[in-house]
């Protein structure tokens, strides 16, 4: 376990290029174990393209990832997760024509019934796996409000209740870092403050670390106990809310050139 | 139309319904669109019938043999090609069956259009002494009927088997990944293992489907295993309803009785229209179908409209 206040991902001079376009070009930033960190930038920073080279999904073109110690340059999504470092999408992708408990029992890891070899060994084993997992998925279900929609299809829920399940279900993972893009993006202010209130509650309860992608200026100053700035591609500013209001770059590259002047 | 008519009927329908439970793992569970299964099912036939032939096998060791050869075969598709998108998988998949198909058919190995002849003296020996057991029981002279039994004996486990496999967490993977695959990755599994493992335990089936296809027939020729008898396939799965492994014996029963039963309808028209004509009239079904119970006979709809 990486204590906190130490780093928990340390990024070095990451970058990726689609075409002639520099998506993300020598951007570094490192992420405080235990810390709720913002990342924010105009549109068109890299942020998304920085979650995807982090998770997995995309393979950068040049730098280094360290995440708890170890580097995890390239590696498969999967593995990365099984590491513990867990992201959601923009775009909730929750398993719509599953229950809403089976998408958490997915999540589930070390499960010895998810492979043949021991589901056909040790029966035992991954029955009491089964019965750990639908335990701390009911727990959770609990804790975001879903516990009476664990029967129902996970497709029948509103847009907000599935960024909750989203959030849940990556916790199922038993994550050292959560990344979450836009987590209050197109759900209800309330339900928003709701999800942000849980975050909160489980850093300080299980000392979770979250980075998180967010444009509501508000929620990122008042939540978020460091910031990283980025703009066209690389990190420009990084430190404490107010330090961050404060820097004339950051000003400059949500206002453009000459404001901070 | 008498008795022994509708057994050759039910066999067929057994045969392609193993057949088509390797489609519903991969396409009705899965997620995967393998258009390929009747080149594993040729690999399995062809494999069993040369090795019991040319290499004087033991037919069980020879049914193992086949088995494993179509797992190779689907390990070496899979590899190749998984990391496509589903319609693109099922574009090299098709090719892959061809490919089988046209080896099969210019190579020297496996005899060319002339075929495989001469594997089965075990199980003809095996089935006429049953069979004579049987008339013994006044219930004789259908020879077909001991390939019927093993047939919907094998197939009927394998439901079970499959239906069983299904409920498991390893199952529940197989369902989340043909709903999102990054959203799979996403949580730790690694998605091109199980769909691996999907393909893989699919095209075993096929070899299996295979070995019958060779029993039911004196002798192995390519065109038997033409794509055709993958859509077949894909039109059993849509009548039983897809992701329902009992509801492909349905689906099996249904297409082949009406693809086989109409053959004795007598209309004023020539053998190739009236052959035309059963076609017709298995997708007018599949039409009406589609229309009025658009999850299949035993699908689960409430599921279908929950994942879209």
């Amino acid at each position: 376990m990486t204590a906190p206040g130490e780093p928990i991902l340390h990024v070095e001079d990451l970058s990726k290029s689609f075409g002639g376009l520099h998506a993300v070009a020598k951007a570094s930033l490192t992420v405080e174990a235990g810390s709720i960190t913002a990342l924010i930038g105009p549109n068109g920073a890299g942020k998304t393209t920085m979650f995807d080279l982090l998770s997995g999904f995309a393979r950068p073109d040049a730098g280094a990832i360290r995440f708890k110690g170890k580097t995890i340059t390239s590696q498969a999504p999967h593995r990365i997760a099984q590491a513990g470092m867990v992201r959601t999408f923009q775009l909730t992708r929750v398993f719509a024509g599953m229950s809403v408990l089976d998408n958490m029992l997915i999540a589930m890891p070390r499960h010895p019934g998810e492979h043949l070899p021991t589901l056909m060994t040790r029966p035992g084993a991954a029955r009491r796996r089964e019965a750990l997992a639908r335990g701390r998925a009911r727990h959770l279900l609990d804790i975001f409000g879903l516990e009476t929609k664990a029967g129902d299809f996970a497709g029948t829920l509103s847009g907000g209740q599935r960024k909750l399940l989203e959030l849940a279900r990556a916790l199922m993972c038993e994550p050292a870092l959560v990344l979450l893009d836009e987590p209050m993006a197109g759900i209800n202010p309330t339900l928003g403050r709701t999800l942000l209130d849980h975050i909160d509650h489980l850093r300080r309860s299980e000392g979770g670390t979250f980075l998180f992608v967010e444009h509501d200026m508000d929620v990122v100053m008042t939540r978020a106990d460091r910031v990283i700035v980025m703009a066209r591609g690389t990190v420009i500013a990084s430190g404490t809310p107010r330090e961050i209001r404060a820097d004339p770059k950051v000003i400059e590259a949500y206002l453009g050139d000459g404001a901070a002047s | 139309m008498n008795l022994d008519f509708w057994i050759s009927v039910a066999v067929l329908a057994g045969i392609y319904g193993v057949f088509t439970l390797g489609l519903q793992l991969n396409a009705g569970l899965t997620g995967i669109l393998n258009f390929g299964q009747a080149g594993f099912m040729a690999i399995g036939a062809y494999a069993y019938g040369l090795l019991v032939v040319n290499a004087q096998w033991n037919p069980w060791a020879a049914v193992a043999a086949a088995v494993l050869a179509a797992v190779a075969a689907a390990l070496l598709v899979g590899l190749s090609s998984l990391r496509l998108r589903t319609d693109y998988f099922a574009i090299a998949t098709i090719a892959f069956a061809e490919m089988v198909r046209y080896t099969l058919q210019n190579a020297q190995f496996s005899g060319g259009n002339q075929g495989v002849l001469g594997y089965d003296t075990a199980w003809r020996g095996f089935a006429d002494a049953v069979s004579s057991r049987l008339s013994q029981a006044d219930f004789g002279g259908h020879s077909q009927l001991p390939l019927l039994v093993l047939v919907w004996a094998v197939f009927v486990v394998l439901i079970i088997v499959l239906t069983l496999l299904e409920r498991t967490p390893w199952g529940r993977i197989l369902k989340a990944l043909r709903e999102d695959e990054d959203a799979v990755s996403a949580l730790g599994k690694n998605a091109l293992s199980y769909k691996l493992q999907s393909l893989a335990i699919s095209a075993a089936i096929a070899a299996v489907a295979g070995v019958f296809v060779a029993l039911n027939i004196t002798y192995l020729y390519p065109s038997v295993f033409d794509p055709n008898f993958t859509f077949f396939g894909y039109a059993m799965l849509v009548i039983g309803g897809l992701g329902s492994f009992a509801g492909t014996a349905l689906g099996g029963l249904l297409f082949w009785a009406l693809l086989e039963g109409t053959r004795f309808v007598d209309l004023a028209l020539s053998a190739g229209q009236q052959a035309s004509l059963r076609f017709i009239l298995v997708g007018v079904a599949l039409i009406v179908l589609n229309r009025v119970r658009p999850q299949g006979l035993l699908g689960d709809r409430a599921g279908m409209v929950a994942g879209r």
